[in-house]
């Protein structure tokens, strides 16, 4: 049977361009079978304990602007982050920026508690767990920083370590949105029902 | 006079089927370049993506280990060498904090064949963007571990395979990556040791006859 090479030349084509593109999606981050989470959808509640022996929820948070910062002890740049973390909690705390800092840690909580205290932290300190960071896309790399606005809803996310003012930037961002309507959390399921 | 032969008209139908392979050479040559000039794009933006990827996990790799021949009772040295991605580096076996995960090389080995001690190599003290006034002690590229393996005399000699994981915790000029295991094998052939050479006792002539 004669081929024709003009037609095994554009199939090889379609091939490399599967290729190419299955390649690229492959490799980009959150596509993994973790949830999408996008601007403008709800952040998903939690309660997880914090260092001082209390449970926190994400939900009890609402009307403030929350910077919610994935961190390790391991984790060389989320320690350089912190001291600007402290410093913007004294900033905005006044026009309802609430910062809170959830451990993806395999050290026991006095190890993060001594840590933390090393630190200065001003914010509260959650011991995260696998479910909640899975909720999160996964955080597949420290730091990882998501800014919730008042409503609830997701307003930006960041992936490692940037400059100060770029956290500073996404932070007037979430301090700019409105309170959602109780109708609103009316319909967070999530928020109606304790879980985690 | 001379007149020009007047050409068959298998002649224009050759022609034809000429000019028509031409055209398709074309076509051809045109898809070829197409399809070099998107290769070469894919392999420019795919090599970034596989030096560094934000928010990527790097692997590290390591490198087939030949077979190991060790003597019972002695000590058989191994080396293990280990590639980190560009773009990455790991803690060293000794970092300079406490809070930092050191990478650790641990063997299970069969019964009787005795794990000596696991020589790490130093790391290099480097600085870098997120801690520019700390220097951190690293492994980056090529990188090997040396462990001493003994069997003991008991063991009968014959092929083992020995399994272990490098644990390491990798970071990039950005961001850090959770813990992880690289799991690591390879085989010792475990020889009997020489027999000791022993002066022959004395002994009185023996003759065959």
């Amino acid at each position: 049977m004669k081929r024709n090479p003009l037609a095994l030349l554009v199939a090889g084509f379609v091939v490399a361009l599967m290729l190419y593109f299955g390649y690229h999606s492959a490799r980009r981050p959150g596509t993994t079978g973790a949830p999408r989470l996008t601007q403008a959808t709800l952040a998903p509640d939690f309660s997880l304990p914090s260092l001082d022996g209390k449970t926190m929820r994400l939900s009890d948070l609402r009307g403030k602007a929350v910077l919610l910062n994935f961190w390790a002890t391991w984790c060389g740049p989320c320690k350089v982050e912190m001291p600007w973390l402290i410093e913007l909690q004294n900033q905005f705390a006044g026009q309802g920026l609430q910062i809170v800092g959830v451990a993806m840690d395999d050290a026991s909580k006095d190890e993060i508690a001594r840590f933390t205290r090393n630190m200065g932290v001003n914010y509260p300190i959650l011991i995260g767990k696998d479910s909640v960071g899975d909720d999160y896309g996964g955080v597949p790399a420290l730091p990882e920083t998501f800014l919730i606005g008042r409503d609830g809803k997701f307003v930006d996310k960041i992936i490692g370590l940037r400059g100060k003012g770029d956290i500073e930037e996404a932070i007037k961002k979430a301090l700019n949105t409105s309170p959602a309507t109780s109708q609103a959390y009316a319909m967070r399921p999530q928020l109606a029902q304790p879980h985690k | 006079m001379t007149t020009e032969p007047t050409p068959s008209p298998f002649y224009y139908s050759r022609q034809m089927t000429a000019l028509s392979t031409n055209s398709q050479l074309k076509q051809i040559r045109v898809c070829w370049i197409l399809v070099v000039v998107f290769v070469l794009a894919l392999s420019m933006t795919a090599v970034p993506a596989m030096a560094q990827t934000p928010g990527q996990a790097p692997t590290l790799s390591v490198a087939a280990v030949p077979l190991v021949t060790a003597e019972r009772t002695k000590d058989t040295m191994v080396n293990v060498n280990f590639r980190v991605p560009p773009g990455y580096h790991i803690n060293s076996n000794a970092p300079k904090s406490e809070f930092l995960i050191p990478t650790t090389l641990r063997m299970d080995l069969p019964t009787d064949i005795i794990l000596g001690k696991i020589q790490y190599p130093a790391g290099e003290d480097l600085t870098f963007p997120f801690s520019p006034d700390e220097k951190l002690n690293v492994y980056t590229g090529d990188f090997a571990i040396t462990l001493a393996v003994h069997p003991l005399h008991s063991v009968v000699a014959g092929k083992y395979i020995m399994h272990g994981a490098l644990r390491y915790q990798a970071c990039d000029n950005a961001a850090c990556y959770p813990p992880k295991n690289l799991p690591v094998s390879f085989e010792v052939k475990v020889v009997k040791e020489p027999v000791a050479h022993q002066a022959n006792p004395a002994q009185s002539p023996h003759v065959h006859n």
